[in-house]
């Protein structure tokens, strides 16, 4: 294992992380990003369902030019943007031997982390007090959908149902159509993002204190969170939110708008005079100067379907990234709507080394989103891709727990411990 | 209740919507946020509607129409600005700014989302705070980052949701891209710049160096595409809007019912049988869909036979006729819906804040709740106008009552008429 960097904020903790698919996870690779020591944990049996099936059929985008290759488990896209800079192993608990490394590995760690169905690990006999008795001053998080209490605790909950008993999914549509789902599943990194903030105020009130705790997180209640302005809004107005498209509650005109060749879009927005006047004299004679039908915030919104008419008619003709930087030169919010390609090739991306090229034994070099932020004293970087099935099992288990390779071995020929996938039960 | 937090102190300069979040959270876990506002106009969130006066003096949907005072009952501001206490002091004197260097001079944490360059040209820039406070962890969010040819870019919530590539993957394929209802590229990117300053705090703490943080809300937006941007990195081909289908999946999405929408998922794959017994359809249990690739080929039939049960039947009688069967269907929820929501009422998640102006409201309680027994948050409402200027100043600075007497009448500060 490598000696972590002195200019690394969480160089001290390490995380015994339990946790798979993406909302623990996310949280995990933040706390990695930091430089936090995360031992991940998969079973052989039942490994992080991000790495997908064990014979998934080719053509796949998720694998390296569609092909899954000989370990298909170790070639997804998926599973290995969120697990750089982790260690992984592999035990399984269901065996005494695997019982007894995993209380070993609790012993040593700051923090046990897992998002299972809520009362898994307790159905294994890990309750929190049980693994308190392995290490007293232990931060255990556990993040089931709907929390560790309540009538629905049992119930199983996927980020994309999140979007919807949060509300968020309720407010996201076209204007006079149904709720929409998001392109990804927001209520993951939310979770995630949430769970790495406490869990660090967390840590510091351990190293006050001594004490360790139990962390409760319910997926539901952290996205919950997020929509406490509309719940409010709701209570004064008596008003369900209306679903606005593209549209602004607030400010107009605010719309996508089509731009040159096939599914191109520029978003624009104005938020106050001083940017719709500059709107204005960028479109020039074929826009919206002096016209009364926009003359106030006010007027802008009851014709918005006038001026968008009109804007688009002034955009369609145009590339997506001039007509942008025609908007911002003036003074006015604008925006491509970014596809893959252009993310990986945006100017402003590759100034500040948002995507990070990182070479996998498996797949080779690809390019990854990297840490999210800039620090200027401790800058970090993805320290090594994700981790193969129990690729660190073995430097784990001799430098960390002091096992022999005697014993290591032994782990393996009994199937506690391995490399190669014993089954796969994809959600 | 002091809070998982207590005794740390924050400066907080921030405004609108992403700031703010994040200052909400860390004043939540007990720091002592001390949040600057523009003397007159306070943090610009105030002037956003709805209010819970109904405000007839402001038009109820644009932020253009001043008044002499701003408001206190905006349900933004006061959602986002809780247990924070408000010092209404005028940075672009020099007075303001003396007294705001003495107190980064004692704060541990400074939250900031001007514009790039805003700092510098108040005369704060971090090179400068860091004289006074070489401890200080100082975290600044922006649209696009204090670095980049975007830098200086003027961003809404969509324009961000835009070139942070989540807008170009949401909504349907013949239809534009769709924005998220709710601003969650800002209030995420609010979020992680919490975890980013706990770890520049835990950081200083330990060894006595702070530093500057610089956290862009687009590019959070591209560090969450996950599989959106993986397939494109991993095999060349674009992510496509899907509607309410799944990627790559059927019988994944939302789909209209008697009352509203629900979230139908057949997940756990093993679970699907049960989809036919519980809409009483022999059709669903074809050989044909039992695989994901097999429903998939047949999505459209697949909804055929389920939207019958469907559209006769409640959302939450649907989601539990599903969980208890074990697969993972959830409902759309409205704010009425959440307010009632059985599961978080047993769980004691609401909290009730009483509110000079606005009054008695109902406001989502903590993200995350530790155990029973960890005083980890703190429920106060949000401040009035400069409401603590003169108490702030005391217990950070030990001004005394006629010190700020003095920086009241330069007009350096205003305090608070009550509500």
């Amino acid at each position: 294992m490598e000696k972590t960097s002195d200019k690394m904020p969480l160089r001290n903790y390490r995380v015994l992380d339990l946790s798979r698919i993406w909302a623990g996870p996310y949280c995990t690779k933040l706390f990695a990003d930091m430089g936090a020591e995360i031992i991940k944990m998969e079973s052989l049996s039942v490994y992080d369902s991000h790495r997908g099936p064990v014979s998934p059929a080719r053509g796949i985008a998720a694998y390296p030019d569609g092909e899954p290759g000989e370990e298909p488990w170790n070639r997804n896209g998926w599973f290995n943007c969120l697990h750089m800079s982790k260690y992984g192993v592999t035990l399984e608990l269901t065996k005494d031997e695997g019982r007894r490394v995993f209380e070993k590995l609790v012993s040593v760690s700051d923090v046990v982390i897992e998002n299972f169905r809520q009362g898994s690990l307790e159905r294994l006999g890990y309750t929190y007090e049980e693994l308190r008795k392995h290490r007293p001053d232990l931060i255990y998080v556990s993040m089931p959908a709907f929390g560790n209490t309540g009538p629905w605790k049992g119930y199983l909950g996927y980020g994309i149902g999140q979007e919807q008993l949060s509300g968020m999914a309720h407010m996201t549509g076209y204007r006079g159509e149904g709720p929409m789902k998001s392109g990804i599943n927001h209520g993951d990194p939310i979770t995630g993002s949430h769970a790495a903030g406490v869990l660090m105020a967390a840590l510091r009130h351990r190293r006050k204190t001594g004490k360790g705790m139990f962390i409760d997180v319910s997926q539901q209640e952290s996205s919950v969170a997020l929509m406490g302005p509309e719940v409010l809004a709701y209570q004064m107005t008596g008003q369900e939110p209306e679903r606005q498209g593209n549209r602004s509650g607030w400010y107009a005109p605010a719309n996508s708008y089509p731009c040159a060749g096939e599914d191109r879009w520029v978003t624009i927005t104005t938020t106050n005079e001083e940017q719709w006047q500059n709107l204005a004299k960028v479109m020039g004679t074929s826009g919206v100067v002096g016209d009364s039908r926009f003359a106030n915030p006010a007027q802008r919104r009851e014709n918005h379907d006038e001026l968008d008419r009109i804007i688009s008619e002034w955009t369609i003709g145009q590339e997506v990234y001039a007509v942008t930087q025609k908007l911002q030169e003036a003074g006015v919010p604008a925006g491509p709507v970014l596809r893959g390609p252009d993310l990986l090739e945006d100017p402003h991306y590759k100034d500040r080394g948002t995507f990070v090229t990182i070479n996998h034994s498996q797949v080779g070099p690809k390019q990854y989103p990297g840490i999210p932020w800039r620090m200027s004293a401790t800058p970090g970087q993805v320290r090594w891709p994700s981790p193969t099935l129990g690729q660190h099992n073995r430097e784990v288990y001799s430098e960390l727990l002091g096992l022999t390779a005697i014993e290591i071995d032994q782990l393996d020929e009994t199937g506690i411990i391995g490399t190669k996938p014993t089954g796969s039960r994809i959600i | 209740m002091p809070g998982l937090l207590e005794g740390v102190k924050v400066l907080d300069l921030t405004h609108y919507i992403a700031g703010p979040y994040c200052t909400k959270l860390l004043s939540g876990l007990g720091a002592d946020v001390v949040k600057i506002e523009h003397p007159t106009r306070g943090d610009g969130v105030r002037w956003l509607g709805p209010f819970a006066s109904g405000n007839p003096d402001i038009l109820p949907n644009s932020p253009l129409e001043k008044r002499d005072t701003a408001p206190e009952d905006g349900a933004w501001f006061l959602y986002l600005n809780t247990a924070k206490q408000s010092v209404a002091l005028d940075l672009q004197s020099s007075e303001g700014r003396r007294v705001l260097l003495e107190m980064a001079a004692k704060a541990h944490i400074l939250i900031e989302n001007f514009a790039p360059g805003q700092m510098e040209s108040l005369g704060l820039s971090y090179a400068e705070l860091q004289k006074v406070n070489p401890a200080l962890v100082m975290t600044s969010i922006s649209n696009f980052g204090q670095t980049g040819p975007y830098r200086d870019w003027k961003a809404s919530e969509l324009n961000l949701y835009a070139l942070g590539g989540l807008m170009n993957i949401t909504g349907e394929p013949e239809q534009e891209p769709l924005k998220e209802g709710m601003p969650l590229a800002q209030l995420g990117a609010g979020q992680n710049a919490f975890a980013a300053t706990m770890a520049g705090l835990m950081y200083a703490e330990e060894t006595g160096e702070g530093q500057q943080i610089d956290l862009a809300i687009a590019e959070y937006a591209t560090n969450i595409l996950e599989n959106a941007l993986m397939q494109f990195s991993y095999s060349g081909q674009e992510y496509n809007r899907v509607g309410n289908r799944g990627y790559g999946r059927a019988a994944w999405g939302i789909y209209p019912c008697l009352d509203g929408h629900v979230g139908i998922i057949a997940g756990p794959d093993h679970r699907w049988p049960e989809v036919a017994r519980i809409m009483e359809r022999e059709e669903l249990s074809d050989p044909r869909f039992l695989s994901r690739s097999g429903r998939l080929e047949n999505a459209d039939e697949v909804d055929a036979y389920m939207l019958p049960f469907l559209v006769e039947n409640n959302k939450v009688d649907i989601f539990k006729a599903g969980q208890d069967s074990g697969l993972g269907f959830s409902f759309v929820a409205t704010m009425k819906d959440i307010l009632e929501m059985e599961q978080l009422l047993d769980r004691d998640y609401f909290v009730d804040l009483d509110h000079p102006v606005a009054g008695k409201l109902t406001y989502p309680g903590a993200p995350i709740m530790p155990e029973v027994g960890v005083n980890a948050w703190v429920f106060e409402r949000a401040p009035l106008l400069g409401e603590h200027t003169a108490s702030a100043l005391h217990s950070w600075l030990g001004y005394s009552d006629r010190q700020v007497s003095e920086l009241v009448d330069q007009g350096v500060i205003t305090q608070s008429k009550g509500a």
